[in-house]
């Protein structure tokens, strides 16, 4: 750290804080700490972690593992005599965890800043020598850590009853869907605290996630019939680029993006062969935005972006 | 160096000025009390120091360094009981302190901390039973923690008892004989009068007043009541007393034998000389000098001073 005892105004004394604070033209900007950050997220996750929470959650996702298991080695001989039972699962799952992960990252994320400001707990926080940043990323792992356990925990029960029940199983499949589902959640999360952070109110916060809910679960979708049907109404050039840009919108949405990403890791979710003939034929190549790394950049975004618009912004706000 | 310096310090919310070019300093080792009533700016003057809020204009200096840019330093020295607070409900006292002592570096013994502020029974229970009184002591024990050079207390008899506030004090007493410098706010004068060395009033987002204890005593003219004790009541003798100058708020008692009490600002001795020109016989006589309860309702309410 500089020292700077007897400098004068505001901003010779910014200028000396290692550049950091000259950088922002003498606004206030924090600092990121790993310790402080560590010992917020630690906090945070001892305070959120009601036990009801995060047994709930293991039992739903342990739940969710075994009932698909179930229903795969009932009715799906077809599936078993292929040998690709742990791929069947992973599908079905995924089809299931894309709304629900969701849900479940936006009701924990929904109070993580705007609770803690509402309350007047956040003061508690920043007595201490945190920075606001710390503050922000302590709360994104906390919370992303609660979910992130009880997935680990839900998978690693139901392997057992999976490995019983479905004989044939694929560990790489199934631990490449619990890794995505982390990082698919971690990515919700991000929104969540990122929105929460914008407000003091939590009423307005919970309107927020609901916001964002309806964005992803319907607006997206709406926005894509409407373009469509403005373009074979005739509204729209019908061509390739209105494909392309469709296409490349419809990649963005983090859900298709976990749903994509899949076949990075898995066996499942590849592109089958009648459609990346289609789409040669249409592009000459299988677009970039369609295949799976770029999927995964995708969901790093929505990891990123949210988290680094709420870093730039918090600390620019009177609690 | 002070240990804490505002200059010219503003913060307006749209059009509500909060602070009004504050400005006041803060000696390194003093106890200081910044006392204003209910809305004066205390907290906000707090919030800008700890950089919660941003000031409209001016600056703030805590222990050297600039409140803005160097919070996460000047944090790491200073022990903070803020105001308007939430505790952790789902947090027991230890893992409060544990986070608080991990957060500073520190390596303080929970125990030993809560045993100070008389909340060592409750170590392991949760926060959301707490009562006001014991979260107060919870945040007390957490501002102690790491020794700090600085500390900001606000508001920190909220919700004790009379006990409670005493004990308080009594820390307040043993940290800055350890060196440490404090800062604490309050509404009533009676919290600050017994510890502090400087009092600044603060009223209507302005510093009004920064003095001694004794200081600010000594400022109030007209602090005095004069009460004699006489055999009978003569109205001339009242009347020459009303047309002293120097002399108000003559009131006479009923009593047996009869009281006269008045305010005086200059020579007692010439009340005294008045009653006795007119025949009437001073059998006792008592000076009461104003509280500083008078001296902070003088400063922050704007009327004169009675001392009663």
């Amino acid at each position: 750290m500089s020292t700077d005892v007897g400098s004068g105004a505001g901003s010779d004394t910014t200028a000396t804080d290692a550049g950091a604070d000259a950088a922002t033209g003498g606004s206030p900007s924090s600092s990121i700490n790993p310790a402080s950050v560590r010992a917020v997220a630690k906090k945070d996750f001892r305070d959120s972690i009601r036990s009801w929470v995060f047994w709930g959650l293991s039992v739903f996702f342990f739940t969710l593992l075994v009932a698909t298991t179930g229903v795969i080695s009932y009715f799906g001989e077809d599936i078993a005599a292929q040998g690709e039972t742990t791929e069947a699962l992973v599908a079905m799952v995924n089809g299931i965890t894309r709304l629900i992960i969701p849900l479940i990252a936006l009701i924990l994320g929904w109070k993580a800043i705007a609770g803690e400001r509402e309350s007047g707990s956040i003061k508690v926080l920043l007595s201490l020598p945190h920075s606001r940043k710390d503050v922000l990323l302590g709360k994104l792992i906390g919370r992303a850590a609660v979910l992130t356990v009880s997935l680990v925990v839900g998978f690693a029960l139901a392997a057992l009853v999976v490995v019983a029940l479905l004989g044939s199983f694929d560990i790489v499949d199934y631990g490449g869907l619990l890794v995505m589902s982390i990082i698919y959640g971690l990515a919700y999360t991000s929104i969540a605290v990122a929105v929460s952070s914008l407000t003091r109110s939590t009423t307005v916060a919970g309107a927020g996630m609901i916001g964002i809910f309806v964005l992803f679960y319907i607006l997206w979708d709406t926005m894509l019939v409407a373009f469509m049907t403005l373009m074979n109404m005739g509204y729209l050039p019908e061509g390739e680029t209105s494909a392309q840009v469709m296409l490349f919108f419809n990649s963005l949405d983090p859900g298709m993006a976990y749903q994509n990403v899949l076949s990075l890791v898995t066996s499942v979710g590849d592109l089958d062969g009648q459609t990346v003939m289609m789409l040669e034929n249409m592009f000459g190549s299988v677009p970039f935005y369609l295949q799976d790394w770029f999927a995964f950049v995708i969901l790093l975004g929505w990891i990123v972006v949210p988290i680094a618009i709420a870093l730039f912004r918090f600390d620019r706000v009177d609690l | 160096m002070p240990a804490l310096r505002v200059d010219d310090l503003t913060k307006s919310y749209g059009q509500t000025l909060a602070l009004d070019d504050l400005s006041f300093e803060v000696r390194e080792g003093e106890v200081f009390g910044f006392l204003g009533p209910n809305g004066a700016g205390k907290s906000t003057t707090i919030n800008v120091v700890l950089d919660f809020i941003r000031p409209t204009a001016g600056r703030v200096e805590v222990l050297g360094r600039d409140a803005q840019a160097h919070s996460r330093d000047i944090r790491s020295r200073t022990g903070v009981l803020p105001e308007g607070y939430r505790t952790y409900d789902r947090l027991t006292a230890r893992q409060h302190l544990e986070f608080a002592i991990e957060s500073k570096g520190a390596d303080d013994d929970p125990e030993a901390l809560l045993e100070r502020v008389d909340l060592a029974d409750a170590i392991d229970k949760k926060a959301g039973g707490y009562s006001k009184g014991m979260a107060q002591r919870l945040m007390l024990a957490m501002a102690l923690v790491g020794e700090p050079d600085l500390l900001i207390l606000d508001e920190p008899s909220t919700g004790l008892d009379p006990n409670g506030a005493r004990e308080m004090r009594e820390i307040v007493r043993e940290e800055n004989a350890r060196g440490a410098t404090v800062f604490f706010s309050s509404h009533s004068m009676e919290q600050v009068e017994a510890v502090c060395d400087r009092v600044g009033i603060l009223r209507n987002g302005e510093m009004v007043a920064v003095d001694s204890v004794e200081g600010l005593r000594n400022s109030i003219s007209g602090g005095t009541t004069l009460r004699i004790t006489v055999d009978r009541i003569d109205d001339e003798a009242v009347q020459a007393v009303r047309a002293l100058s120097d002399v108000s708020n003559v009131t006479i008692g009923s009593e047996q034998p009869p009281t006269i009490t008045a305010q005086v600002e200059g020579s007692k001795t010439a009340v005294l000389t008045a009653l006795e020109d007119h025949g009437v016989d001073v059998q006792d006589f008592s000076t009461e000098e104003a509280s500083l309860e008078d001296v902070f309702q003088s400063y922050t309410t704007g009327t004169e001073v009675h001392a009663q």
